[in-house]
């Protein structure tokens, strides 16, 4: 099963993947953040012109997905900029939004523009905003119905650490659910967006968000992330039951979910 | 966002955990922390956002442990 073709997962024992560079995994975190810290302010604008707003689309097809109901609790890791947890309020509607939705994301600056953002739509009573880290979430043991996590799972240091913590936090019941860039499965789509991603994403973070450097760390990032069936078996390695994924645009990003029965 | 100190969500609080010990914390309104205790910790509130980070929290001193 643990079978992958290349050992993109797998970096010396004692070292984390930052983009393409081996490091401390006690140094990945700081770089992460480092690259959230610089882009935050333009974080959406730059999601926007890499994905050709189809992010939006994967956005709403995850929440979709997700189907939120009025009353439950949530809480969406490294959702920094609010754009998981305004989806989940307003298909909630405006009715019980009494669970209302917990954003808890490293960087404090990518949360003050979320919550910045929440004041205009008129939500920033149905969300709270933490600062925490994935690996070792502020949250008591089984208090949310749903856990969500979009672009995010990969910037995480230690993945196996971060899935352990979304299944102690969720309620029995609960589910989780991960969107991700992924391996692209079609042969031809997969050397375009290859070339597409090492000449056009990095031009556009310096043009656009002034940080070359940033915005290559996520192309890079995105080829180091387990393939579709890696990170099933590890969600599944996890404790969560009936787990499973979705390809979107050809497997250019995935939704995986399952449950902690 | 100068002096704003919005009060923390109290239906928060109750869910809050330290995140090093999983304990529980103490909120102090006064000095807009949130003290773990067991790990000896103090974790800044900054605007009303919790900053639950260990690097960015306090050592408490020799007088406030327990």
């Amino acid at each position: 099963m643990i079978d992958q073709p290349d050992s993109r997962d797998a970096p010396a024992a004692d070292s984390a993947w930052f983009g393409d560079r081996a490091v401390p995994p006690e140094a990945k975190q700081g770089l992460v953040r480092g690259v959230f810290d610089n882009v935050a302010r333009r974080y959406d604008l730059m999601n926007d012109l890499m994905s050709a707003g189809v992010h939006r689309l994967w956005k709403r097809s995850f929440v979709e997905q997700l189907r939120p109901r009025p009353g439950e609790r949530f809480v969406d890791v490294a959702g920094g900029t609010g754009d998981i947890a305004f989806r989940i309020l307003e298909r909630i509607g405006a009715g019980d939004r009494a669970g209302g939705v917990i954003v808890c994301d490293l960087t404090p600056a990518m949360l003050a523009v979320g919550r910045d953002r929440a004041i205009d739509r008129g939500l920033l009573d149905a969300i709270d905003w933490v600062a925490g880290d994935a690996e070792r979430l502020p949250l008591a043991d089984m208090c949310m119905d749903g856990y969500t996590i979009a672009f995010g799972l990969r910037n995480v240091t230690r993945i196996d650490r971060a899935l352990g913590e979304a299944r102690r936090v969720l309620k029995p019941g609960g589910r989780f659910f991960c969107l991700e860039f992924s391996r692209v499965a079609l042969p031809l789509l997969d050397r375009a967006y290859a070339a597409y991603s090492d000449a056009v994403l990095p031009a556009l973070g310096r043009v656009v968000a002034g940080d070359e450097a940033s915005y290559r760390y996520l192309v890079e990032s995105i080829r180091r992330f387990p393939a579709q069936d890696l990170l099933l078996a590890r969600i599944e390695a996890a404790g969560f039951r009936l787990a499973r994924y979705r390809n979107l645009s050809g497997g250019i990003a995935a939704i995986h979910s399952a449950w902690r029965i | 966002m100068t002096d704003r100190n919005p009060d923390v969500d109290p239906k928060l609080l109750e869910i809050l955990v330290c995140p090093v010990t999983k304990g529980p914390l103490v909120y102090d309104r006064e000095k807009q922390e949130l003290v773990s205790h067991q790990a000896g910790l103090a974790f800044p509130i900054r605007e009303g956002m919790p900053i639950m980070l260990p690097d960015e929290a306090r050592p408490l001193g020799d007088d406030e442990q327990r």
